[in-house]
């Protein structure tokens, strides 16, 4: 056996608490290393060049990297073993990065530490056995969840390169946040002229299966062969019959509020969410129906001339298998009215937020258009701007911003200023941040074509004077203190991730952050990919973005499909388990325990009966290794004696 | 080993903790150093045995830690870790081993920062009592002695 | 009603051979025999010397149509067999037998000499014609004993003893000492303990549900679970892992520590394994045909012990 080790500095991620030359001469007197160095960039080039090297000159047949988590680079350096002759498999990565370096600060104690695990590693890839990969087809329908622009743009870029998509969302219709905005920045281009005819083409695509009202319940499966559960929620409408002519919801006697519209205005039970959505077809809510609050009503069924409502309707479970899935689940906004008291919480109606504020300046909007102040329906003419209403606050525990505050204003500002000419706006910032392409430009436009005041400070409190809104807040700049006595107040609220997006992730197994927003791979290199093998990520389910940004990285998801589907079959771990079928003694408890149905009973030519492991199926989880009696079955890379030495090695 | 006397072990599955573990790294969450995580697929991979083995060759702690019940990667391999795993600790006391010295938990990917506090809670724990010394009566088994080579070959010389 | 002879008889008219005892010349105490046909079952016995449990046989006898005489305690190993599929209930006919505790031969002849006379007829014992309090001769395993009827059996030969009074249970003699002790004090005894362990392996050869036999892991190097050595660690961890691998699955037969040579109390350890099996799953093995092994099967719901 010939080891040789190498430990990675990391620059000075790692040798600034390790001493990796220390490590790298504890190595050299642990058993079978013949070779042991310290690199400056192990990952590098030339870092790979410099072990290729070294494995030559020492003819090593087993190595250990010590350098950051094998959940960043183990793939990375088992392509390095493969250009240098060595199985893939035959190198172990020792953790001294996130688990050493990172979180102690004693380099005595730090580099102890890496020396017991690098001697962990060591006794570990002792016991490795060379292992070969094997295929297994891929499924190659593609799974999308959320219908925003996001998934609008991946599904439309995969089901254009010639693969199935299922676009699953969960409201009525899709176009997202995106539809719901007027204009956008920094072009102010008109949002739904942009939005509606991608919309229509996803409708029309071949490749594509629009499943409205509808969400992913369960996910089984893996990289390749995901099965999952999309539940079809009822909406009492047909959605093969309705034609969307909307009578149902011109005679519903039942109001409720208008989500879309962010609560201004309000709309019926059944209803269409907006005239351009997608599907075009109603959608009943129970819980504002008289039918089911009172049990007496069935007007929108009697008016119907297609037929279509049906209160019988029931949820349907739909099982369905994938090769990928892309997540696009999108933001809400943050609800400012707990956290900001002193805004009058929700209590003073002409405290809006920008959402609201976009959809009074959209023409098919609920005021058509017109500038309305909520409380009396005049149209205001001083109106003042909040930025950061639950961003950059850490008062309230929300240091996030939400990146495209600053930008929306502008937008809102220059618009308002089109709507009402004498009006007057004035806006409360913490900073600008307009750092995209053509952004500057457009905010400096707000200030002087649009003639809006920006003052730099944080607003103290809000409260009403004689029919306006009295804005109490500090020129940081000037050093003084200003009032502001407003028509209309403005909220620029920050981003959450959607509702639901922490136990989504949960089901999908892919980790998320505090606000919901989930987690990429790698914050640089693999934006796109999560840890878990072919589900990717598009747009603000991942964190804030605007919507280039968004577009951008549904795109990008959608050729990290394109390529992993491209192939018919997918490489499979070998690291799956192994029965040493002449100790094996018939008792079949392995399969009782196997999640994936992967042990079969085999009869020897001896007349014995013993268990076999599809190598297929098999996921190589070990819980077979656990419940066989004697112990012969093995998880390769992962053996007993592997664990046993591993263990040994640090307690010795 | 550094870090105090003390020897702690964790068993960590691969998918949620070793990945929460890896959470509180890029965190820079600082933490006690005496755990040494031995990275597994699944906590359903975590033979009894080996706990018990850990405990005999020296640790002082053992820690099991995988994905949240529901979350498994593999499904249900949490399921049955969890009824092994919750009757060992049941049966530390009858093995002479104060319970608080085996745990197991779930963490998952995103929970950097529990990870942190239950490595701080765990090795807390285990400093005021010391070391086990379950491995005190019997001579170590001779053909397990896979230890430091003497001195320091040089590679030449192993050559 | 048959005697134990004729029911033999009977039974071997349907199989192969029949698992029961015969007097020892020598001793006069009762050893296990197989009676192949009717003169060999002329020599077979039932008495309170009976203490081996005959289910140890059963899986290395799958290709026969087996007969087995068997007590309550017995038949609990025979029901778990075939839980396990390691017997097949088509290939067996259990020859059930009422047992009202079994005496401790070993115990008698340390105390009164070896092949001394045993005369155990209702509630008086006779040793070398002196009457002697029974209680104090009884097999340890009995004081446990959860039932004295088998609950699975084609015949029932002699007389049942009925349900047992549960103030009669009592637990391992060394109970009440092993639970006082602080977790050092038993890491200390159990040291104590293995140091006198020898690694016959006695222990694991009259279990019924040690089946691996010939691949068992407290020898094998892959994978090393134990090493060789015979001293007081690798003792104690073979135990560990017969312990380990009885987790519900071990019937409290008591043969392990009957059998063994140096009286290490295994059933101390595996009492309190089996208690706590009964408080999490509300299971003991061999209770029920109908059960399945708890640690091969999980509930979402009821898996709730609030760690972690």
């Amino acid at each position: 056996m010939r080891i040789g080790v190498f430990v990675c500095q990391c620059g000075t991620n790692i040798a600034a608490t390790v001493s990796t030359e220390r490590v790298a001469s504890a190595a050299m007197a642990l058993r079978d290393v013949v070779h042991a160095e310290s690199i400056q960039y192990t990952c590098s080039d030339p870092g790979q060049r410099t072990v290729i090297a070294a494995a030559h000159k020492y003819a090593l047949d087993r190595v250990v990297i010590a350098a950051c988590s094998p959940r960043m680079h183990e793939t990375t350096f088992q392509r390095t073993m493969a250009q240098a002759g060595i199985n893939p498999f035959m190198m172990e990565m020792v953790n001294i990065r996130e688990h050493c370096s990172w979180i102690h600060s004693d380099m005595e104690v730090a580099t102890e530490k890496a020396i017991d695990l690098v001697s962990m590693g060591v006794a570990k890839v002792r016991g490795q056995t060379p292992l070969f990969s094997s295929h297994v087809p891929v499924v190659s329908e593609v799974l999308i969840i959320g219908g925003g622009v996001a998934g609008i743009q991946a599904a439309l870029d995969i089901a254009d390169a010639g693969m199935p998509v299922t676009l699953v969302e969960r409201g009525p219709t899709i176009g997202g946040n995106m539809a719901r905005l007027d204009k956008t920045f920094p072009t102010l281009d008109c949002s739904s002229c942009i939005l509606t005819p991608r919309m229509v083409e996803v409708k029309h695509h071949e490749n594509i299966r629009l499943m409205v009202n509808s969400e992913v319940e369960q996910v089984r499966g893996y990289i390749g062969n995901f099965e999952v559960d999309i539940r079809k929620k009822a909406t009492c409408v047909d959605e093969e019959k309705c034609t969307g002519c909307q009578i149902c919801e011109q005679k519903c006697p039942s109001e409720a509020p208008d989500e879309f519209n962010a609560g201004v205005g309000e709309t019926k039970a059944i209803s269409i969410a907006f005239p351009q959505a997608v599907p075009l077809v109603a959608s009943l809510r129970k819980e504002y129906c008289r039918l089911y609050i009172k049990g007496k009503c069935g007007i929108c069924k009697k008016v119907c001339p297609a037929d279509a409502v049906d209160y019988e309707q029931e949820d349907e479970l739909h099982t369905e298998k994938f090769g990928a899935i892309v997540v696009a689940t999108g933001y809400e906004l943050f609800d400012w009215r707990q956290a900001y008291p002193h805004y009058g919480g929700g209590l003073y109606p002409d405290v809006i937020t920008s959402i609201q504020y976009e959809r009074m300046l959209s023409a098919s909007g609920p005021t058509g258009g017109h500038i309305q102040r909520p409380s009396d329906g005049a149209e205001p003419k001083e109106i003042v701007f909040l930025s950061c209403v639950g961003s950059r606050d850490e008062s309230i525990g929300r240091p996030l911003c939400c990146k495209v505050g600053c930008m929306y204003i502008a937008k809102q500002a220059i618009l308002t200023r089109e709507h009402i000419p004498d009006s007057r706006t004035y806006v409360f910032y913490m900073d600008v941040r307009a750092g995209g392409k053509g952004y500057d430009e457009f905010y400096r436009r707000a200030q002087k074509e649009a003639g809006a005041v920006y003052l730099r400070g944080r607003v103290g409190k809000i409260y009403p004077r004689g029919g306006k809104l009295v804005v109490m807040g500090a020129d940081t700049l000037v050093g003084e203190n200003v009032e502001v006595e407003a028509d209309l107040v403005v909220l620029a609220t920050g981003i959450d991730a959607a509702a639901g997006a922490g136990s989504l992730a949960q089901r999908l197994n892919i980790p998320y952050d505090q606000y919901g927003f989930l987690s990429e791979s790698h914050p640089k290199l693999r934006p796109v990919e999560t840890t878990t093998g072919g589900i990717f990520l598009a747009g603000a389910c991942q964190g804030p973005k605007d919507i280039p940004e968004t577009v951008a990285q549904a795109s990008a998801a959608a050729a990290k499909v394109i390529v992993l589907l491209s192939h018919d079959e997918l490489e499979t771990s070998p690291m799956i388990a192994e029965v040493n079928h002449m100790r094996c003694i018939g008792c079949f408890k392995c399969r009782e325990v196997c999640p994936y149905h992967a042990i079969e009973e085999q009869g020897l030519r001896d007349g014995r009966r013993v268990a076999v492991v599809i190598e297929s199926l098999c996921q190589g989880c070990g819980l077979c290794t656990v419940a066989c009696p004697p112990s012969v079955i093995s998880l390769r890379g992962y053996t007993d004696n592997q664990l046993i030495e591993e263990v040994t090695a640090v307690l010795r | 080993m550094s870090g105090g006397d003390i020897k702690l072990v964790g068993f960590l599955c691969n998918w949620c903790s070793y990945a929460g573990a890896d959470m509180a790294g890029t965190s820079r969450m600082a933490q006690p150093a005496e755990m040494r995580i031995v990275r597994l697929p699944c906590t359903g991979r975590v033979n009894p045995l080996l706990v018990l083995k850990a405990f005999q060759e020296g640790a002082d702690g053992v820690l099991v830690s995988g994905c949240h019940p529901g979350d498994c990667h593999y499904n249900e391999g949490n399921y049955y870790a969890h009824r092994r795993l919750e009757l060992l600790s049941r049966m530390m006391a009858v093995y002479g081993i104060e319970p608080e010295r085996f745990r197991y938990t779930w963490i998952s990917a995103s929970e950097g920062a529990r990870w942190a506090e239950t490595v701080t809670g765990f090795t807390e724990t285990i400093r005021p009592l010391g070391r086990l010394n379950l491995a005190g009566g019997g001579a170590r088994d001779d053909d397990h002695h896979q230890g430091p080579a003497a001195g320091s070959a040089s590679p030449a010389e192993k050559r | 009603m048959n005697g134990i002879v004729d029911t033999i008889k009977n039974v071997l008219k349907e199989t192969d051979l029949v698992l029961g005892w015969t007097t020892d010349p020598v001793t006069g105490v009762a050893t296990p025999a197989r009676f192949h046909d009717e003169k060999e079952a002329e020599q077979a016995v039932f008495d309170s010397t009976c203490a081996h449990n005959l289910a140890v046989h059963l899986p290395r006898l799958k290709d026969s149509r087996v007969g087995i005489v068997a007590k309550g305690c017995d038949a609990r190993s025979v029901i778990e067999l075939i839980i396990e599929h390691e017997v097949q209930r088509e290939q067996l006919a259990v020859i059930g037998v009422g047992c009202g505790s079994l005496l401790d031969v070993k115990k008698i002849w340390r105390r009164y000499g070896y092949g001394v006379a045993i005369k155990d007829r209702d509630d008086s014992l006779l040793i070398g014609g002196e009457q002697v309090n029974r209680d104090e001769f009884i097999q340890r395993k009995c004081h446990g004993c959860l039932e004295a009827d088998p609950d699975i059996y084609d015949v029932i030969a002699g007389e049942v003893t009925g349900e047992i009074p549960t103030d009669t249970v009592r637990p391992h003699p060394l109970h009440d000492m092993f639970v006082s002790l602080t977790p050092a004090e038993r890491r200390s005894f159990w040291r104590e303990q293995f140091s006198r362990c020898i690694r016959c392996y006695a222990c694991r050869e009259v279990c019924p549900m040690c089946f691996c036999r010939d691949v068992c892991i407290m020898q094998t190097q892959i994978p090393r679970w134990a090493g060789g050595a015979v001293d007081a660690k690798q003792s104690e961890m073979i135990q560990l892992i017969r312990v380990n691998h009885l987790a519900g699955r071990c019937t409290g037969c008591g043969e392990c520590e009957r059998a063994c040579p140096v009286g290490i109390p295994l059933m101390l350890l595996l009492d309190e394994q089996n208690h706590a099996i009964e408080e999490m799953f509300a299971y003991g093995a061999g209770a029920s045909l109908k059960a399945r092994p708890p640690l091969l099967v999980f509930d979402v719901n009821k898996d709730i012990w609030g760690k972690g």
